[in-house]
């Protein structure tokens, strides 16, 4: 087999896992914003016949302890995981890429300051970040999302200063800067609009960290809080229940699962496709 | 325990949570009941009774001391009984107390109590917790330091967290076998199951989460006891407030409710459907549990009868227990189809107590009534059901006065039907006693004749202390521990590596700022944290000059610059200070936590490197066929899967399938080595799972970039087959990225250890730290998450050093 048929062959394997990603992706979109107008039951009623129902044509996944549809309950679910991946990476990238661009643009004591505050922030793992922002301000849903969003700006501080030094040193940049434009607005009008493909890659990829992130913080209770529904929530509340109402814990995990492959098939697939430098990888 | 008492006198609270505790353990009475539910003496030797009923002489124990040294006589019985009667009295049993015409000590050792007319029960009465005998000495001080003459003194009470016990090694009867009980207080059901798991406790009188009884029966540390309980769970209905007054009504709500719905869904099926506020073990039981069956069409129709027909607004006013919360969603919708609006309020114990139970402003509410024999509440005026009805009040009178078992019984049987009949209540579900305890504790109560776990026999083989004992440990030693082992890597690396000292000391510096850093932005959070930690230890009712002693003993009342220095330099030698809930050391609460989250991170670290580095490399051999597609799609799921929820699949799979291992919870590493390591395979294989599959992407597209470079095209060129180039040649260099992210993952896996952990009832770092947020000991949280962060500083640095190991060119201090 010849080189060229191979990476066609790899090409066409990782477009159809975008197809599947992004199909999913939309799908999840499109569950949470409907869920704003119309769940299939109230995600606060209860139906003591259904309790532990199996899923079935009435309930498409089951009922919980308490007889709530578990339907209704993912997709409000999905509308808080997506609500707060959302903002924990808009904090990010907000925070993130400006000071990226600073640190690139300056270089010197803000260049320092930057990737120091990154280290720093490096040392405390997302979660035990999340432990002591809750530790402080105490558990909530907006609370994850600062606790998430914080973890995010050195990962874009990092990326968006490795991704402008180099166009930096390109002959436009250089040309501009002869014509006097100043550092800060060469960085928006030009460094920017260079590197936005890798900071969209890299926000796919942040986006589904979050999801999972999400789910880990309300599992152990640090995340939204009750009546609001959410998947990690779901999994926790379900747990003991496991061994006789198992579609109780695997679908809310499942929709975890598929979400965050879905986000991943999406971010690889427009890696390549954005991002030059991959080209030659398959 | 699943609820707190308010106070631990019993002789003048009604919590039953008083009794549960202090009852035969602390406090004794003239009279006993027994597991069985008879009388039986106690600091009463013996007694007679004059024929007309009315005249008690009871003979007194001698040589029984209270726990604080004063003798108890005749003097403690007339105080106690007179203060019980007294129109001030506050002893919620007080109408029994008044029927007493004198109580006078004949001598020390004789009491003589004389009725105002013959009490039947009068002798079971003695025996309850509201009769037991107190000095006067202590009477007072009993709320808050109880002294009885029980097997059991009192030590502590740690407000919110547990009381404890020890023994009463001058106690006058035989010596119990336990040193020391702790009643712990754990009020979610979830989290009782999780510490019952855990091994955070030994046990639990009434088990509150039912629905996890399928899985505790199966596990072989535990033993659950069913009892006959006295538990009558009702929806009490307040018989004056509209349209309550109306019978017609009552009787409706009778009709609507499903009361084996209600037992399913509030009980998980444990219990038995009733008609009437009686205990079918008991032999003057009447089933009445037919006599208003299901049936809404006609709760409607009579709803209509009464005027109701386009139905009405009510609320239903539910008590923080499990069995209130979800029975009373179910009881709402169930009011709701029959046209009956139901508007739920949740309340804690102490509003409900005052709202409802004294207040009683409520319109409906569940609660379970867990006093024996306890119907002739209904012939109480000021009672909160409000109800009335004289023919019921001359019955219980009547009963009162009876002695004679047969009669007393047929008594009992109509009073049953009078209230059935009037509907006074929705009479729901008799639940009984359902204990779990460890296979290992022996002479525990299962039944419950009234609210009490007498621990006088009780005994655990090999322990001393029933529940949480914090016993004398070493001061934590991890920090300095770790220090030692960062300074040995160090000059290991040093000499074997022959590095540069510039570029051995610049990573040195960068680790210590890098702590330095990050133990000063610990310290300010915490700092921001609102919550006066002194004041929390204290309680509510703290007394300001005590609350500033307490600040100076724990360097509260220092200037910010000097506590940081000074909790800085504790972590330095092992000293975190003192827990501001269980005010032992922290480095003692950490301790052994720590030796269970450690190690659960080596195991998932060491797994996650033995599957992912292979996996990557055997991909990047096999690139774009099929073996190596199959393993970029697994390692591509691997990533997606959140790690808890791998963790909870294991476990239905390896613990509630083919039962290979336990669903959780730590023998400890004295139970040895294999069924230590046995309860830690599970939670690691979940943490290293989703890891490896990173490391398996990562270590597959670093071999390919260097399969890339112009070198290994040599190699080839030369003749080498690709499998050795990639042995030769391209390994140690495609493993410097592979370093960094090995570095990143022993972070990530030590934070995600604390999740994991919480899926398996592991009592690591996570499950104290997740219980210190909750109980606001920031302190421990403060040091927990300062132990965490110095171990990734360190994996870090280590990373660093392992860098000049592979690379030559990195230990010569040239740009990185």
């Amino acid at each position: 087999m010849n080189g060229a048929a191979i990476r066609t062959r790899g090409r066409r394997a990782r477009d159809i896992g975008f197809t599947i990603g992004a199909v999913v992706t939309i799908g999840f979109g499109f569950l949470a914003f409907l869920s704003l107008f119309w769940t299939p039951y109230d995600v606060a009623a209860l139906d003591v016949d259904a309790r532990l129902s199996p899923p079935s044509l009435a309930h498409w996944f089951g009922a919980n302890q308490l007889g709530r549809d578990v339907l209704s309950m993912i997709m409000v679910g999905a509308r808080t995981s997506i609500a707060v991946a959302f903002l924990a990476v808009g904090i990010g990238m907000g925070l993130g890429v400006p000071l990226g661009l600073a640190a690139a643009a300056f270089g010197g004591v803000i260049d320092d300051v930057v990737m120091r505050m990154g280290d720093l922030i490096f040392a405390f793992p997302a979660l035990i970040l999340a432990i002591l922002i809750a530790a402080v301000m105490g558990p909530g849903a907006f609370n994850a999302i600062i606790a998430i969003g914080v973890f995010n700006i050195p990962v874009f501080a990092r990326l968006t200063r490795g991704a402008a030094l180099p166009v930096w040193n390109q002959g436009y940049v250089l040309a501009a800067r002869c014509a006097g434009k100043n550092r800060a607005a060469i960085s928006l009008e030009h460094i920017l609009p260079n590197i936005a493909p890798v900071l969209i890659v890299q926000g796919t990829v942040q986006f589904s960290l979050a999801i999972l992130a999400e789910a880990g913080l309300s599992y152990v209770g640090l995340g939204a809080q009750p009546p609001s529904p959410s998947w990690g929530r779901m999994l926790a509340e379900s747990q003991t229940l496991a061994s006789f109402a198992p579609w109780l814990v695997i679908i809310p995990g499942l929709a975890v699962f598929l979400f965050v492959l879905a986000l991943n098939l999406v971010g690889d697939g427009l890696r390549h496709r954005l991002d030059p430098r991959n080209g030659r990888r398959s | 325990m699943q609820l707190e008492p308010p106070n631990l006198d019993p002789t003048s609270g009604a919590a039953a949570a008083i009794d549960e505790i202090v009852y035969a353990n602390v406090f004794e009475g003239l009279t006993r009941i027994n597991e069985n539910g008879a009388v039986a003496p106690s600091l009463a030797e013996r007694w007679t009774i004059s024929d007309d009923g009315l005249v008690y002489d009871f003979t007194l124990r001698k040589d029984v001391r209270f726990h604080d040294g004063t003798a108890f006589d005749a003097g403690d019985v007339v105080f106690t009984l007179d203060r019980a009667r007294a129109p001030a009295s506050t002893n919620a049993q007080r109408p029994i107390f008044e029927q007493i015409e004198s109580v006078t000590a004949l001598a020390p050792d004789r009491v003589r109590v004389t009725l105002k007319e013959p009490l039947g029960a009068f002798l079971t009465y003695l025996g309850w917790g509201d009769a037991v005998i107190v000095a006067p000495e202590s009477a007072a001080t009993n709320a808050s330091k109880p002294v009885g003459t029980g097997p059991f003194r009192f030590q502590r009470w740690r407000q919110g967290a547990s009381v404890s016990l020890v023994r009463n090694d001058d106690y006058w009867g035989a010596r119990p076998s336990l040193d020391q009980v702790n009643f712990i207080f754990i009020p979610d059901p979830t989290a009782a199951f999780a510490a019952l798991m855990a091994g955070d406790v030994d046990g639990f009188p009434n088990y509150p989460a039912p629905e996890n009884l399928p899985l505790i029966e199966s596990d072989e540390r535990f033993q659950v006891l069913y009892g006959t309980g006295e538990g009558e769970m009702i929806v009490a209905i307040n018989n004056t407030s509209p349209p309550f007054d109306d019978i017609r009504v009552r009787r409706a709500l009778n009709h609507a409710i499903d009361k084996q719905a209600v037992i399913d869904a509030g009980l998980f099926g444990y219990g038995t459907p009733l008609g009437s506020h009686f205990p079918p073990h008991h032999p003057a039981y009447v089933d009445l549990s037919a006599r208003y069956p299901y049936n809404p069409a006609l709760a409607r129709k009579m709803l209509a009868e009464a005027g109701l027909a386009r139905g009405f607004r009510t609320t239903l006013t539910l008590p923080p227990p499990a069995y209130a919360r979800r029975g009373g969603e179910v009881i709402a919708a169930q009011l709701e189809a029959v046209g009956v609006k139901v508007e739920i309020r949740n309340l804690e114990w102490a509003q409900w107590l005052e709202q409802v139970f004294s207040n009683k402003a409520y319109d409906l509410t569940i609660v379970a009534h867990t006093e024996p024999l306890d119907i002739d509440i209904y012939a109480r005026d000021d009672y909160y059901f409000q109800y009335r009805n004289e023919a019921f009040k001359s019955l219980i009178a009547a009963l009162r006065r009876e002695s004679d078992p047969e009669a007393r019984n047929d008594l009992f049987r109509q009073a049953q039907k009078i209230i059935a009949d009037d509907a006074v209540n929705v009479f729901i579900a008799s639940s009984p006693k359902i204990a779990v305890w460890a296979k290992d504790v022996t002479g525990v109560w299962s039944n419950a004749p009234l609210q009490a776990n007498d621990f006088t026999q009780a005994d655990v083989t090999g322990r001393a202390a029933i529940a949480i004992s914090h016993d004398d440990k070493q001061a934590f030693p991890a920090m300095p521990f770790l220090l030692l082992a960062a300074l040995g890597a160090f000059v290991a690396v040093a000499f074997y590596s022959r590095a540069s000292l510039a570029f051995l000391m610049s990573r040195f510096v960068a680790m210590i700022a890098t702590l330095a850093a990050a133990s000063l932005v610990i310290f300010l959070l915490m700092e921001v944290a609102p919550g006066d930690p002194a004041a929390f230890m204290m309680g509510l009712n703290a007394d300001p000059a005590s609350l500033a002693a307490l600040k100076a003993e724990l360097g509260l009342d220092q200037p910010a610059a000097l506590r940081y220095f000074n909790w800085l330099g504790g972590l330095l030698t092992g000293d975190f200070g003192l827990s501001y809930t269980y005010r032992v050391p922290v480095a003692e609460l950490i301790a052994d936590r720590f030796w269970i989250s450690l190690p659960l991170a080596l195991i998932a670290f060491a797994l996650s490197t033995v599957i992912g580095v292979p996996a990557g490399l055997a991909a990047a051999a096999r690139r774009n066929r099929p073996g190596g597609r199959a393993i970029l799609t697994a390692a591509q799921a691997g990533v997606a899967v959140p790690n808890f929820w791998l963790a909870i699949l294991l476990v239905l799979c390896f613990s509630v399938s083919l039962r290979w291992f336990s669903a959780g919870g730590f023998p400890g590493w004295d139970a040895g080595l294999i069924p230590a390591l046995k309860s830690l395979a599970l939670p690691a294989l979940a943490l290293a799972l989703p890891q490896a599959a990173i490391l398996t992407q990562i270590m597959r597209s670093s071999m390919l970039d260097t399969l890339h470079e112009d070198y290994i095209r040599t190699a080839r060129a030369k003749g080498l087959s690709m499998k050795q180039a990639l042995r030769r040649h391209a390994l140690r260099n495609a493993l410097i990225p592979v370093l960094t992210i090995l570095g990143l993952q022993f972070a990530f896996l030590l934070a995600g250890s604390i999740i994991v952990e919480n899926v398996f009832y592991l009592p690591g770092l996570g499950r104290l730290v997740f219980q210190s947020i909750v109980q606001r000991d920031l302190i421990v949280v403060k040091s927990i998450v300062m132990v965490l962060v110095f171990i990734v500083i360190f994996a870090a640095f280590f990373v660093d050093l392992a860098y000049g190991v592979v690379d030559p060119r990195l230990r010569e201090g040239r740009a990185k």
